[in-house]
């Protein structure tokens, strides 16, 4: 998986490429726990994301708690494949899907 | 590494280089000035004893010419004595002029009034007249007088001419010759000091300079003559001294050297170019066969450590990279020298030990994993057929666990008599947390069915739960029915699980339309909605999680839904009791896996409804 950072002042955008599963999920857990202070609005562009696992989604929930309480998380360009998991899994329900 | 070593090797060989270069150069500056000073001194005292020797000659040659003289006088004053008449007679007085091989003959009377002369043209002179002729005035009073007078040079040719004269024979007189000492003026010319400079070289460009009494007497350049020993660029101090010294003439750099003799001063001087010439082409030489040798010295010294040391250190280096990341079967075989074949020795034994204590480590993990498989498998209801006195239903289930613990697991159990739960569950991650996080899940909601709540409550309450002292952010995606028996109504609700398939009786499996609810133990405060189905005997349900649709062949493809529906759906599943269709499918994903590694639990629950009280 390939993840790729934009930030503009509070603003942070980041680009996961690839699948994420129980193997990749650490990375944009990591990625996250060291890029979120003082963002207040968090965008997680899955355009090229071919696969969400349930690590994955652990990893995005325990994303939207965090960032529920100082901002806001905007999921955008979910493919279909992601898509039906959010479906299913109830998270279009939690997440704010652009 | 490598960088270092040869930036400190090649400034190793640049010091040697410029020391040995330093030490040579500096040695051969010494001795070309010791040997320009040498030679000096030696010319130098070549021409002191010139000037001796030349002194010595003159005086000699000197004292034999004042006797010739002498003697020829008086040859003369007695050829007069013997026959007067020759005065008188100019062809006679010729013929002894030239027998005695004299220029002049001058004979004076008693008052030294010249009487008989050649030339002619004297007689008649007062020889008291001029102060060189006044000199022998003495004669007329003294018979044993003689005079050789001191050489003369001559104003019209610059020749020397010598008078002798001796007292007349028994008469006051004077008996006078002169000549043209040839050998003298020789002697006289080869031993003046003014041509002494011109006859020595110092080398090449070296010269002596002979000055006296501060003035310069000797040179090889006549331009320079009667000038001050000063004035030309020497110091007082260097003319005094004995002691080499450096000087700088008409913008040339010399080594000078003076020395005294007979009140005259010498200076030798030699041009520094020419001492250093020798030294310069040496060092020169010196420093194109350093240059070459230190090269040779640094390449070869280079190539060796390179070789022996830190190509060694870089396999060494590379496979404790390899190690480092994990490769314990990376051998270090350096062999080159002992030290390395040492070292080798020792980080693969190192690496062995290491290995050995990951494989007991590994192995009591594995060990504890199956552990912890078993007791997973355990809980979960395995004796098929569960109710065999059970006419109303037939259930089935199979998990077939991944190489790691998983957190999939499903569950049925009876409510009462007359009500039956079927649950299949998918816990998020893997390994002991989520083994543990399913074991409570699924304990909790069994609990929580079992006290009667409708399958909404039992998830909204379940969820609660779950939510409190979940510091790992662990959820599970669960789908849970009640089938009452005796009506078959179906209740059921789901929490982000895959819905099942349905199949009614003689028809085709599809996907149950089911709204999906949120996870469990993902957020609080989440109602779970619920919905209900009517069976009828013969419908069959199919719940499975997604390690079903998401096994992989070694291509990556998945299994995907459509393979799922079409393997159902399939002719060889036709006809299939729950048993054994569960069966088909796992034998269709396995076929399709071709020995794909299973990355996820395969679990999958089959419940057909057979038939309702009557």
């Amino acid at each position: 998986m390939t993840l790729t950072k934009q930030q503009e002042g509070s603003n942070l955008t980041v680009f996961a490429e690839g699948r994420l599963d129980t193997t990749t999920a650490p990375q944009l857990d990591e990625l996250l726990k060291t890029s979120l202070d003082g963002v207040t609005q968090l965008t997680l562009d899955f355009s090229r994301l071919a696969y969400v696992s349930s690590a994955g989604l652990r990893v995005i929930l325990s994303t939207q708690k965090l960032m529920s309480k100082k901002g806001k998380l905007v999921v955008r360009n979910v493919q279909e494949a992601v898509r039906d998991v959010f479906e299913v899994t109830g998270f279009s329900n939690i997440l704010t899907i652009e | 590494m490598r960088k270092t070593f040869q930036k400190w090797l090649f400034l190793f060989v640049a010091v040697a280089f410029l020391v040995t270069f330093g030490i040579s150069f500096s040695i051969q500056t010494r001795q070309a000035k010791n040997n320009a000073v040498g030679l000096i001194k030696l010319k130098m005292e070549d021409a002191r004893k010139q000037i001796v020797v030349s002194r010595e000659n003159v005086a000699t040659i000197r004292a034999i010419a004042d006797a010739t003289a002498l003697a020829k006088a008086r040859a003369f004053a007695k050829m007069i004595d013997l026959q007067p008449s020759v005065l008188t007679n100019r062809e006679e007085l010729e013929n002894i002029r030239r027998r005695l091989d004299v220029d002049e003959l001058h004979v004076s009377d008693e008052k030294g009034i010249l009487i008989a002369c050649i030339p002619a043209e004297y007689e008649g002179f007062d020889m008291a007249a001029s102060a060189q002729s006044g000199a022998f005035i003495a004669a007329l009073r003294d018979p044993a007088f003689a005079l050789a007078q001191e050489p003369k040079a001559k104003g019209i040719n610059g020749e020397i001419f010598q008078y002798a004269g001796v007292a007349r024979i028994g008469r006051p007189g004077i008996v006078q010759i002169g000549y043209h000492p040839k050998r003298l003026q020789e002697a006289m010319e080869v031993a003046a000091i003014g041509n002494l400079a011109a006859g020595f070289r110092i080398g090449k460009g070296g010269r002596i300079i002979i000055g006296e009494a501060g003035k310069i007497v000797s040179i090889d350049d006549r331009a320079f003559l009667g000038k001050s020993l000063v004035e030309f660029g020497f110091s007082a101090a260097q003319l005094a001294g004995d002691a080499p010294f450096v000087v700088t003439l008409a913008g040339v750099k010399y080594i000078g050297l003076a020395q005294r003799q007979e009140g005259y001063t010498l200076v030798g001087i030699l041009p520094h170019s020419e001492i250093y010439l020798g030294r310069n082409e040496m060092g020169a030489f010196l420093v194109v066969c350093n240059l070459i040798l230190f090269a040779v010295v640094f390449v070869l010294v280079s190539f060796l450590v390179q070789r022996v040391v830190i190509d060694g250190i870089y396999s060494v280096n590379r496979s404790l990279d390899k190690i480092t990341k994990g490769d314990l079967g990376e051998r270090v075989e350096v062999r080159t020298n002992t030290e390395f074949t040492a070292l080798s020795e020792g980080i693969n034994s190192t690496v062995a030990a290491l290995k050995n204590a990951i494989s007991e480590a590994a192995a009591r993990i594995d060990a504890e994993l199956e552990f912890a498989r078993a007791i997973q498998m355990s809980s979960l209801p395995n004796v098929f057929p569960p109710y065999p006195e059970r006419t109303e239903f037939e259930i089935y289930a199979s998990m077939y666990t991944a190489k790691e613990v998983g957190g999939d697991f499903y569950d049925f159990f009876l409510i009462g008599e007359r009500r039956l739960a079927v649950l299949i569950a998918d816990v998020s991650g893997k390994g002991i947390p989520a083994a543990l996080f399913m074991m409570t899940a699924k304990t909790l909601i069994q609990n929580l069915a079992e006290s009667g709540l409708p399958p909404a409550k039992v998830f909204t309450e379940a969820n609660k739960h779950l939510c409190a002292n979940n510091e790992m952010g662990m959820f599970v995606t669960a789908f849970m029915g009640i089938l009452e028996l005796d009506t078959g109504r179906f209740s059921f609700v789901n929490a982000g699980h895959n819905p099942p398939l349905l199949k009614r009786a003689g028809g085709l499996y599809a996907w149950m339309k089911v709204p999906p609810g949120f996870v469990l133990g993902g957020m609080e405060g989440i109602d779970y909605g619920q919905d209900t189905l009517q069976l009828h005997a013969g419908d069959t349900l199919f719940l499975y999680t997604d390690g079903v649709t998401e096994a992989q062949n070694p291509e990556q493809t998945l299994f995907s839904e459509p393979r799922l529906e079409a393997t159902l759906n399939g002719e060889a599943a036709r006809n299939l009791d729950v048993t054994r269709l569960l069966k088909h499918v796992k034998q269709e994903i396995d076929r399709f896996a071709a020995g794909a590694d299973q990355a996820d639990d395969i679990t999958m629950l089959g419940i057909e409804y057979k038939e309702g009280e009557p």
